[in-house]
């Protein structure tokens, strides 16, 4: 079991130093839907970034003492280090489309004193139904309830909470919120 | 924006109480209360300020949270609101995210990252 699990200065630093190497990265996940009000647990957060080779991943994995561990044929990348041992990379995000595409999809969440990339909901809602591990049908309920939650509370309607989005080749990226 | 001495004592009065005993029951002193009484404004220079800048009133900048029964008072309508919308969510999701949106993100993520530690908790 990973210890300090809980978001520390340590995890917020890491992901200050992100942004200030101006990486092109979005939270994705539960954490990223639990950031956006959804009642649910996780044990990770998922970092999807738009290209892995990016230098500035290493020099922000270097200021809060952390390393890049490379794919194997039998291991996905992985970070290691104790201020960095609590984010997971993704590589894919599946059911949605590319990641320039669903960069319109984000939203800027404040996190302490800086704001962080997160994937909206209703795209979390999309990916979570494409992947539809037995885990993701389980929190498919708890993500749509939050997601209807809130759209109702805006009076607006909420279209993806009805009806899957367009995913895949082709799809067209919902507007951003104004 | 001053404490209405009269005011108390008459709520107190309506309420079949006298002021040593509101006082007693809310852990604050004689002494506390009559300086606070004496001032002619209770609150921050800062909120007056930035009031007077706005031409409003401060009460106009200040929010109430309310008793508690007022909260909950105001979440049970928010989550008729939405059952309203969405008959067919789950009242304890509408709840448990309407509770979350009140707290920071941080504080969310820092509890969905703990929970996740407690096997205890489902």
């Amino acid at each position: 079991m990973r210890r300090n699990q809980i978001f520390t200065e340590r995890e917020a630093s890491f992901l200050r130093e992100l942004l200030r190497e101006k990486v092109d990265f979005m939270i994705v996940g539960l954490s990223a839907a639990a950031l956006q009000g959804a009642p649910v647990v996780t044990q990770d957060i998922d970092l999807w970034f738009r290209d892995l080779c990016t230098p500035g991943i290493r020099r922000a994995l270097r200021r809060v003492g952390g390393s890049y561990i490379p794919p194997t044929a039998m291991t996905p990348p992985m970070f290691e280090g104790d201020g960095v041992n609590l984010f997971d990379i993704v590589v894919h995000m599946h059911g949605l489309a590319a990641f320039e595409k669903e960069k319109a999809n984000v939203l800027q969440v404040p996190l302490g004193r800086f704001k962080v990339p997160v994937l909206s909901l209703s795209r979390i809602i999309e990916s979570k139904k494409a992947t539809n591990r037995e885990k993701d049908r389980l929190v498919m309920k708890v993500l749509t309830d939050s997601l209807r939650s809130q759209s109702a509370l805006r009076k607006t309607p909420c279209k993806a909470a009805r009806r899957p989005a367009p995913t895949g080749r082709g799809a067209s990226p919902r507007r951003p919120r104004p | 924006m001053h404490v209405s001495t009269r005011n108390v004592k008459s709520l107190c009065r309506k309420q079949g109480l006298n002021l040593n005993q509101v006082l007693d029951e809310t852990g604050v002193s004689r002494n506390a209360y009559y300086t606070i009484a004496r001032k002619a404004c209770v609150l921050p220079k800062s909120i007056v300020a930035i009031a007077d800048r706005l031409g409003v009133s401060p009460l106009d900048i200040l929010e109430d949270p309310g008793s508690p029964n007022q909260r909950a008072t105001r979440l049970i309508g928010e989550v008729n609101k939405v059952k309203s919308h969405y008959p067919e969510v789950d009242e304890e999701n509408v709840r448990h995210t309407l509770l979350l949106l009140r707290e920071k993100p941080i504080d969310r993520l820092r509890r969905a990252l703990t929970h996740a530690q407690k096997p205890d908790i489902h």
